[in-house]
C-alpha cells in the first residue's frame, strides 16, 4: 500500500483554479456552495485525479507514462478542512478518502 | 507558453450551453497550445507531486495529467461552460512522457461522446485526445461532468 495525505485549504482550490483557468463557482463561493447543500467549497476533480496519479508514478515508475490507465469516479465532495488520504494498494485499487469517508475510488494499472 | 487561462473560455463570461444544445458525436475543434517547463513546474507544485516519482532514465519528465489542465478547453470552446458543473468521473490513458526540461506543441481533438439524465442530473460525456504536434499521442481522457441546466 502506498499513500499520502493533504489537508485541504480554500488556498490549494484557489491556485489549482487560477493554473487551469476554471471559474466555477462552486470553486472558490462559500455561501454558493452551502445553498447548493454542500459543506463548503468544492476541490477540484482533476486536483484528486493527480493526487492519485501522483501515488501511480511511484508505484509503476517509468512505465506510467507509456502504459497507465488510470479510472477515477468522484463519489463525494472535498472541502476546505478535510484532511484526505490517498492511496494505491497493491492490485493498483486506489481510493481517496477523509474524516467524512470515501471520495474517490478508481484503478490505476498498466495496460497489457 | 500557453496558459490554459488564456484558452479556456470561463465559466460566467459567455453564454454557456445547455443540454439541449449538446449533440451526441459532435467534434470539437482541434486545439493547439505549448506546455512549457514553467507550466510544469507550477503544476508539480499546484497538485503537491513529488518530483521523484517522474525521473524517467534520470530525465524529469512531468506529471503526465499535467495535460489535464487544458482538457475542458478542447470541449468549452465548442460548448462554453456553466456555472454549477460537478466532475463525476474520468479515465485517463497514457501513451508517451511529457518533459519537464523543454516545451511541447500539442494538439487536443474530441468528440461528445454521450448525454443522459439520471435523478434529475443532466450527465456529459467526452473523450478528448492528445498528441504532439510531429504526431506523437500522449494521453486519452474520457470524461464525464453533470451540469445544472
Amino acid at each position: 500500500m502506498i499513500k499520502k495525505t493533504i489537508l485541504q485549504t480554500q488556498n490549494l482550490f484557489d491556485n489549482y483554479g487560477q493554473l487551469n483557468g476554471d471559474n466555477d463557482i462552486l470553486h472558490y463561493d462559500d455561501k454558493y456552495a452551502k445553498d447548493r447543500g454542500f459543506r463548503g467549497t468544492l476541490g477540484h476533480g482533476l486536483m484528486y485525479t493527480a493526487y492519485v496519479s501522483d501515488v501511480a508514478a511511484k508505484k509503476y515508475g517509468k512505465a506510467w507514462h507509456y502504459k497507465g490507465q488510470l479510472q477515477v469516479k468522484f463519489i463525494a465532495p472535498v472541502c476546505p478542512g478535510d484532511q484526505l488520504t490517498v492511496q494505491i494498494d497493491e492490485t493498483g485499487e486506489a481510493e481517496c478518502s477523509s474524516q467524512f469517508g470515501k471520495t474517490l475510488v478508481g484503478k490505476a494499472l498498466l495496460r497489457e | 507558453m500557453t496558459r490554459p487561462s488564456e484558452i479556456k473560455p470561463r465559466e460566467g463570461e459567455q453564454e454557456a450551453a445547455l443540454f439541449a444544445d449538446w449533440i451526441i458525436g459532435d467534434e470539437f475543434p482541434p486545439l493547439t497550445f505549448s506546455i512549457t517547463p514553467e507550466i510544469v513546474e507550477e503544476y508539480f507544485s499546484v497538485v503537491n507531486a513529488d518530483k521523484m516519482n517522474y525521473l524517467i532514465d534520470g530525465r524529469q519528465a512531468a506529471p503526465p495529467n499535467v495535460i489535464a489542465v487544458y482538457l475542458m478547453a478542447v470541449m468549452y470552446r465548442k460548448y462554453p461552460p456553466q456555472q454549477g458543473g460537478i466532475m463525476i468521473g474520468n479515465t485517463f490513458n497514457f501513451y508517451h512522457p511529457i518533459w519537464a526540461d523543454e516545451t511541447t506543441e500539442i494538439t487536443g481533438t474530441g468528440r461528445l461522446t454521450n448525454k443522459y439524465e439520471k435523478k434529475g442530473r443532466k450527465y456529459i460525456c467526452y473523450t478528448v485526445n492528445f498528441h504532439r504536434t510531429d504526431g506523437v499521442h500522449l494521453t486519452s481522457i474520457d470524461h464525464i461532468s453533470a451540469f445544472p441546466n
